[in-house]
């Protein structure tokens, strides 16, 4: 594969399997400048594929290469790219600041207080860089490693769920400075489970699914095919089988089966609508609704859609 | 180096760590102290007291297991933390983690195990070259031990429990019966050590230790060998 002029990380055909598990099977994509969401279920093979990328890990098969060289036992090769590990442990007896200029200064930076001071500031952690962080929250904790991983300002990042336990307001801040970098020209990779976190975010995904590439390309194409799918929602209600005959009359539904349980299962193109009709329904016919739920909430389920579409 | 240096020094001297570690080295300190005031009899450095205390406890016990416990947190604690991943995604050779790493052990254990050996041996009234001679060898046996065991931490999580097996099967009850295994073992180059360097004062242990260059050479040989071992696994492990 030749890389075109703007590729950053190529991937050709990398596998990693530990005895007889295959946890990353054949799989071959470039990045390019900008956001690129890894995402795949709990298991799918995410971060094995990016510890590979990283040099953390070596491929069974297969190569990976960033800037054209290969990460691993290439250590110069981290004064451009940063990362930020799924593991959220740290050296808790660090403060916060301890723990930045610890980094900056083995990234070799001579300004290391300036690097410092810039990186905190990005992550928000102005304020609680005192503290040792074996104080801080689950997302102040992400925060600082986010700010250690692009202390030396590093062409390309590596993200491995920087979302995990942050709140709303740290996601939207998250998401103004991923966008900023990237339209610095930096490279990003973040990897999630969760569909939501990255959708508004990533120019282009890669969905891992049980070790392979499922899909890869723009968001919104692979989100035009996720819609053209019908999902189940789950109903329950004092009065199942009213309820059933109620629901069966809306156009926004497929299908509409009772379970053994008295549980109400609705295949449904339109979940929206689906659920602004259902309270309606419930009430002008007398039913007292118990539970609404999708079914397919998971991102195995609409990967699987993807998969077997 | 140094900021790894650092780090490793905050690591190792956890609380519960260095209070143990204290305590053992003190030990035959202690021991003394309780017989000087209790014992009818004064002690001597003789053949009585340096094969039970300074073969037995400090050489064959206190040293290794004051090393071991350091050496194998060395890195066995990033990867029980999984924070080594900090170190290796750096601009830094893998040679600048080792090294660090290992001094961080050096630096709390030798001066611990050597203080033991030499009051112990002071407060029994050994002379200034058998004091000389304990500092020396301890070094050694540190040194040595500090690098097989830095390996270790990197190679297993139990490498504590595989180390003391080491010292108590191969080392205390294989080497005591088989004298081919003295080659191979740390008690053995650091008692050939302490015995060359004064063979008077140690001259207890003549019939039992290997030539003194062979001491030498094994205890550089397998201090550089494990040296090398430790920095070719880290770059060649799946850091988790």
């Amino acid at each position: 594969m030749i890389d075109a002029p703007s590729t950053v990380i190529t991937v050709e055909n990398i596998s990693k399997w530990y005895g007889s598990v295959v946890a990353v099977n054949d799989v071959s994509f470039s990045v390019e400048p900008g956001i690129t969401g890894l995402l795949g279920p709990n298991g799918a093979g995410k971060t094995t594929l990016l510890k590979m990328i990283e040099g953390l890990a070596s491929p069974s098969d297969g190569s990976v290469t960033i800037f054209g060289q290969s990460p691993r036992n290439n250590p110069d090769l981290y004064h451009r790219v940063g990362v930020m590990s799924e593991h959220e442990a740290v050296y808790g007896f660090y403060t916060g600041r301890e723990f930045i200029e610890f980094s900056a200064k083995l990234h070799g930076l001579s300004a290391y207080q300036e690097a410092a001071d810039l990186a905190i500031e990005r992550a928000g952690m102005t304020e609680a860089q005192g503290r040792a962080l074996g104080t801080y929250s689950r997302g102040m904790r992400q925060r600082m490693r986010l700010a250690a991983a692009m202390v030396h300002q590093p062409e390309v990042l590596l993200l491995d769920e920087p979302l995990n336990g942050t709140d709303p307001r740290q996601r939207i801040e998250f998401h103004d400075l991923m966008r900023q970098l990237a339209s610095d020209g930096q490279t990003i990779v973040i990897s999630s489970h969760i569909l939501e976190e990255i959708e508004t975010l990533a120019d282009r995904i890669l969905l891992m699914v049980s070790g392979k590439l499922a899909a890869s390309g723009d968001y919104r194409a692979i989100r035009a095919k996720l819609d053209e799918q019908p999902y189940n929602v789950r109903v329950v209600a004092d009065d199942p089988r009213a309820m059933a005959s109620a629901l069966v009359e809306l156009d926004s539904i497929e299908s509409v089966s009772v379970a053994d349980d008295g549980e109400v299962i609705v295949l449904s193109k339109n979940v929206e609508l689906l659920q602004r009709s259902v309270a309606r329904v419930a009430r002008d016919r007398g039913i007292r609704l118990l539970r609404v739920e999708p079914l397919d909430e998971s991102l195995e389920s609409v990967f699987s859609y993807i998969v077997e579409g | 180096m140094a900021e790894i240096f650092r780090l490793s020094l905050r690591q190792l001297l956890g609380r519960w760590r260095v209070s143990l570690i204290v305590l053992l080295a003190a030990l035959p300190t202690l021991l003394i102290l309780v017989v000087k005031l209790v014992g009818e009899e004064a002690i001597a450095f003789d053949g009585e007291f340096v094969d039970p205390m300074i073969d037995g406890m400090i050489i064959g016990g206190i040293m290794p297991v004051v090393t071991m416990a350091l050496a194998t947190a060395a890195f066995g604690n990033e990867l029980e933390d999984r924070t080594l991943y900090f170190l290796v995604l750096k601009p830094v050779s893998r040679i600048n983690i080792v090294l660090p790493k290992l001094l961080a052990t050096l630096v709390i254990a030798g001066p611990l195990v050597v203080a033991s050996g030499v009051a112990a041996t002071a407060m029994a009234g050994g002379e200034l070259k058998a004091m000389l001679a304990m500092a020396i060898a301890l070094s050694a046996g540190v040194f040595t031990y500090a690098s097989i065991f830095t390996w270790a931490g990197l190679i297993t999580p139990r490498a504590l429990a595989y180390g003391l097996v080491y010292v108590l099967v191969w080392e205390a009850l294989l080497g005591t019966f088989l004298s081919g295994i003295r080659y191979l073992s740390v008690r053995g180059y650091t008692l050939a050590l302490l015995q060359g360097i004064d063979s008077e004062s140690f001259d207890v242990l003549e019939s039992r230790v290997i030539e003194f260059p062979a001491a030498i050479v094994g205890a550089v040989g397998v201090t550089l060998v494990f040296f090398v071992l430790t920095q070719y696994r880290l770059r060649t492990m799946d850091v988790p």
